[in-house]
C-alpha cells in the first residue's frame, strides 16, 4: 500500500466570528487508509471536511490535497478535485426532488458526457454494491434512515473518487444499520483502494474500522495514533473522550455558584 | 435609551449587509445564464410557480372583478353614470389592481414556497452537498427560480386582469343589467395601450424582481433550522408585501404623475 | 412528476398569458392609433380648452377618426393651439370643417368634434381648421344665464 500522503495539513487557524475553530491544527492524511477524526460536539469536525473540499477558506494555514493547496485553488481546479471526492453528510443530503436512481445518476451527469446506458449500468452497479439495487426507482421520502445513508454513500462513490469522507455516519443508526455501513466503509475502501476519512464521536464503532486516529479538540490536534495506542494515550482529555467518562478534563458541571449558597439563598429570600 | 439606539442601529446594519448578501447573491445567479440544459430546470420552476398559481390567481380575480364592479355600479348609478362601470373596472385593474393584488398573492403563495423549499434545501445540507460535488447551487437552484418568477408574474397579472374583467362582466351585465355595449366601448374609448395596459404590466416586471428576489434569498440566507425555516418564510411574505405596496406608491407617482 | 406533462402545462399556462395580454391589448384597450398608420396633422385655435386632454378624441359625427397630439398656448393672442393627428389621407375633410369641444356623457370626458362643411378645398397636413368653438365652461354658462335673468 502506497504510503504517501493524500492530504496534509499545516498550521490551520480558522475563526468564526469570536470562537476560535482551528488554532495550528497540523494533520496528514494517508492514502488508502482509513483515517478517523474524533472529538466532542462542536470542536468543528464538520468544518475541517468542509475546509479540504474548498468550501470553507481558513484564516491562515495550508491545506493540501494530492499535493496541491486547497484555498489557492481557481473554480475550474475546484471543479477538478470535487470530481474526485465523495462526501456523505450526516443527513444523508439526498436531493428530494429526484428518486433514488436520479440521486445515484446525479454526479456522473454533471462530471461526464456518457450516454444514458452507460449511466444507467453504473448507477445499478453503485447501487448494487451498497445493497440497494431494487430501491432505485423509490423517492428519498419513502427511504429510512439507514436507507437515505446508503443511497448517499452510492453517490459518493459514482465517479469512483480518490477521497471520500464521511460525516458522522453512525449517528442514530440501529444495529443492523451501524454493521451494514461499517463493513460498507471498509469494504469500499479496500475495493475502490480510495482514502476514507470518517468524522465520528462514535468511539467503538469508528476504532473498529480506523486505521488511524486523530483526536480533536480546542482547535488543535490532542492525541493521534493508531486504534490500539490511542486507547492508552497519555493525554487525560484523550482519555475521557476514548472511554466516555462523565468527569475528567471536560467538566461535569456546568459552571455555576457554590452549590450551598444557591439552596440558602433561596431559603433566605 | 441608549441601549435601545444601539440595538435599532445594529439591526439597520444587519439589514443593510442582508441587502448586500442578496445583492451578490443576486448578481451571481443572473450572471451564469441559464443554457440550454437548464431550461429544464426553469420550465420546472415556471411550472411550481407560476402554473400552480393560476388557481388562486382566477379565484380571486373572479371575485375581486365581480365585487369592485358592484360597488362601481351602486355609485355610478346614483349619477345615472352606469355606463361607466367598464371603464372604471378596467382601469382601477389595469393600473393598480392587478398588478398589485397579483403581486401579493403571488407572494403568499409562490414566494413562500420558494423560500421553504430552499430553506429546507440549505436545512439538510442538500445546497452544501451540491457544492462538494461540483455544481454551484446558485446556478442550479436559485437561477431557474429567479427566472420562472420574473417570467410567471406578469403572465399571472394578464390572466388575473382578464378574469377580474370577465368577473365584471357577470356582475355588472348578465346581473345587473348595464348595456353591454356601453360596458365595453366606454371601456375601450377610456383605456390606453401603453398608458394603462402597458404602464401595469410594467410593474408587474418590477413586482416579480423584487417578490422573487425576496423569497429566494431568505431561502438561501436562512438559519438551517426549522425555527429559521419558519421564520425566513414569513419574512419573505411580510417584506414582499410591504415592498410591493410601497413600490406600487412610488411607480404610480412616477407613470401617473400629472398631480 | 412526468416532464411531458410539466412541459405541456407550462406552455399552455405561457399561452394563456399571452392571450391575456392580446386580450387587454385589442379588446380592452381598443385598436389604438400607432404612428405607422397613414395619418396627417390638422391644427385648430380655441379660445378656451379646458378639459381636453393629450390624446382626447377627435370625431366626427360620433366616430372616433383622430386624437389630440399636442395642446399649446398662443401668448401673442392668449388662444389654445390644438394639434390633432386624423387617421387616412389628408384632403378628407373641407376647408370649412367646424371644430368644436364638447363633453362626452356625464362624466365630462372632453373631446373635440368636427362638423364637415361645404367647401370645395380640402384641408391638408398641417392645415388649420378656422371655424372653431372653445369649450363651454359651466361657471360662465350660470354666469351669463344669472345676468340674463337678472336683466
Amino acid at each position: 500500500m502506497p504510503e504517501k500522503n493524500l492530504i496534509e495539513i499545516e498550521g490551520l487557524s480558522f475563526k468564526r466570528g469570536d470562537r476560535v475553530i482551528f488554532d495550528g491544527l497540523d494533520m496528514v492524511v494517508r492514502a488508502g487508509q482509513i483515517t478517523a477524526i474524533m472529538g466532542p460536539s462542536g470542536t468543528g469536525k464538520t468544518t475541517l471536511l468542509r475546509v479540504i473540499g474548498g468550501q470553507v477558506r481558513p484564516d491562515s494555514g495550508s491545506v493540501r490535497v494530492g499535493g496541491k493547496d486547497v484555498c489557492l485553488m481557481s473554480r475550474g481546479e475546484l471543479f477538478e478535485l470535487r470530481k474526485d471526492l465523495g462526501m456523505l453528510f450526516q443527513s444523508s443530503a439526498l436531493f428530494t426532488d429526484l428518486s433514488v436512481f436520479e440521486n445515484v445518476a446525479f454526479p456522473l451527469r454533471v462530471h461526464t458526457d456518457l450516454p444514458e446506458d452507460s449511466i444507467r449500468d453504473l448507477v445499478l452497479m453503485k447501487l448494487n454494491a451498497v445493497g440497494l439495487r431494487g430501491a432505485r426507482d423509490l423517492e428519498p421520502s419513502q427511504l429510512s434512515g439507514g436507507m437515505s445513508r446508503r443511497v448517499a454513500l452510492a453517490r459518493a462513490i459514482a465517479l469512483d473518487p480518490s477521497l471520500l469522507m464521511y460525516d458522522e455516519p453512525f449517528t442514530g443508526q440501529d444495529p443492523i444499520a451501524l454493521g451494514v455501513l461499517l463493513s460498507l466503509i471498509k469494504n469500499l475502501n479496500q475495493a475502490l483502494r480510495t482514502t476514507s476519512l470518517v468524522v465520528s464521536h462514535d468511539v467503538r464503532e469508528t476504532l473498529r474500522i480506523a486505521d488511524y486516529v486523530y483526536v480533536i479538540a480546542d482547535g488543535v490536534v490532542m492525541g493521534q495514533g493508531s486504534p490500539e495506542s490511542i486507547a492508552s494515550h497519555e493525554s487525560d482529555r484523550v482519555q475521557q473522550f476514548i472511554h466516555g467518562s462523565p468527569d475528567g478534563p471536560v467538566p461535569f458541571h456546568y459552571p455555576a455558584d457554590d452549590f450551598v449558597y444557591d439552596i440558602l439563598e433561596d431559603a433566605a429570600g | 435609551m441608549i441601549r435601545f439606539v444601539r440595538s435599532v442601529g445594529s439591526q439597520a446594519l444587519e439589514r443593510l449587509a442582508g441587502l448586500g448578501r442578496s445583492t451578490v447573491m443576486w448578481a451571481t445567479a443572473i450572471w451564469g445564464l441559464p443554457g440550454p440544459g437548464d431550461l429544464v430546470l426553469v420550465l420546472r420552476q415556471i411550472y411550481h410557480v407560476g402554473v400552480l398559481s393560476l388557481i388562486i390567481i382566477v379565484l380571486s380575480a373572479f371575485s375581486i372583478g365581480a365585487v369592485i364592479a358592484l360597488q362601481f355600479y351602486t355609485q355610478l348609478s346614483r349619477f345615472g353614470a352606469e355606463d361607466a362601470v367598464g371603464l372604471g373596472l378596467a382601469l382601477t385593474l389595469l393600473r393598480e389592481l392587478g398588478p398589485v393584488v397579483t403581486a401579493l398573492l403571488f407572494a403568499g403563495r409562490a414566494g413562500s414556497a420558494i423560500t421553504a423549499e430552499i430553506g429546507l434545501m440549505k436545512a439538510t445540507e442538500q445546497l452544501s452537498s451540491m457544492e462538494m460535488m461540483g455544481v454551484d447551487p446558485l446556478h442550479r437552484i436559485v437561477a431557474p427560480r429567479l427566472w420562472a418568477g420574473i417570467i410567471s408574474l406578469p403572465l399571472l397579472t394578464a390572466v388575473f386582469n382578464v378574469v377580474a374583467i370577465y368577473g365584471g362582466v357577470v356582475v355588472a351585465v348578465e346581473w345587473l343589467g348595464s348595456d353591454p355595449g356601453a360596458f365595453w366601448s366606454g371601456m375601450r374609448d377610456a383605456v390606453e395601450l401603453w398608458d394603462d395596459v402597458g404602464k401595469g404590466m410594467l410593474k408587474s416586471v418590477a413586482f416579480a424582481l423584487v417578490v422573487t428576489w425576496i423569497a429566494v434569498f431568505q431561502g438561501y440566507d436562512t438559519e438551517p433550522t426549522a425555527e429559521g425555516i419558519g421564520l425566513a418564510t414569513t419574512r419573505t411574505v411580510v417584506l414582499s408585501s410591504v415592498m410591493v405596496l410601497a413600490m406600487d406608491f412610488l411607480l404610480t407617482l412616477s407613470m401617473y404623475g400629472d398631480f | 412528476m412526468h416532464m411531458r406533462t410539466i412541459e405541456i402545462s407550462v406552455g399552455a399556462f405561457v399561452l394563456a398569458g399571452i392571450l391575456a395580454l392580446v386580450f387587454l391589448a385589442v379588446k380592452v384597450s381598443g385598436i389604438s392609433l400607432s404612428a405607422d398608420r397613414a395619418g396627417y396633422t390638422l391644427l385648430a385655435r380655441f379660445d378656451d380648452v379646458s378639459g381636453l386632454r393629450l390624446r382626447s378624441k377627435v370625431s366626427m359625427a360620433g366616430v372616433t377618426i383622430g386624437r389630440v397630439a399636442r395642446i399649446e398656448v398662443d401668448m401673442e393672442y392668449g388662444q389654445a393651439v390644438v394639434t390633432m393627428e386624423i387617421e387616412g389621407d389628408e384632403g378628407g375633410l373641407t376647408a370649412d370643417t367646424g371644430a368644436q369641444i364638447l363633453t362626452e356623457g356625464v362624466l365630462g370626458a372632453r373631446y373635440v368634434n368636427l362638423m364637415p362643411g361645404a367647401d370645395e378645398e380640402m384641408l391638408g397636413d398641417g392645415d388649420y381648421i378656422t371655424e372653431t368653438q372653445g369649450a363651454l365652461v359651466l361657471e360662465n354658462l350660470i354666469g351669463d344665464l344669472v345676468t340674463r335673468l337678472g336683466a
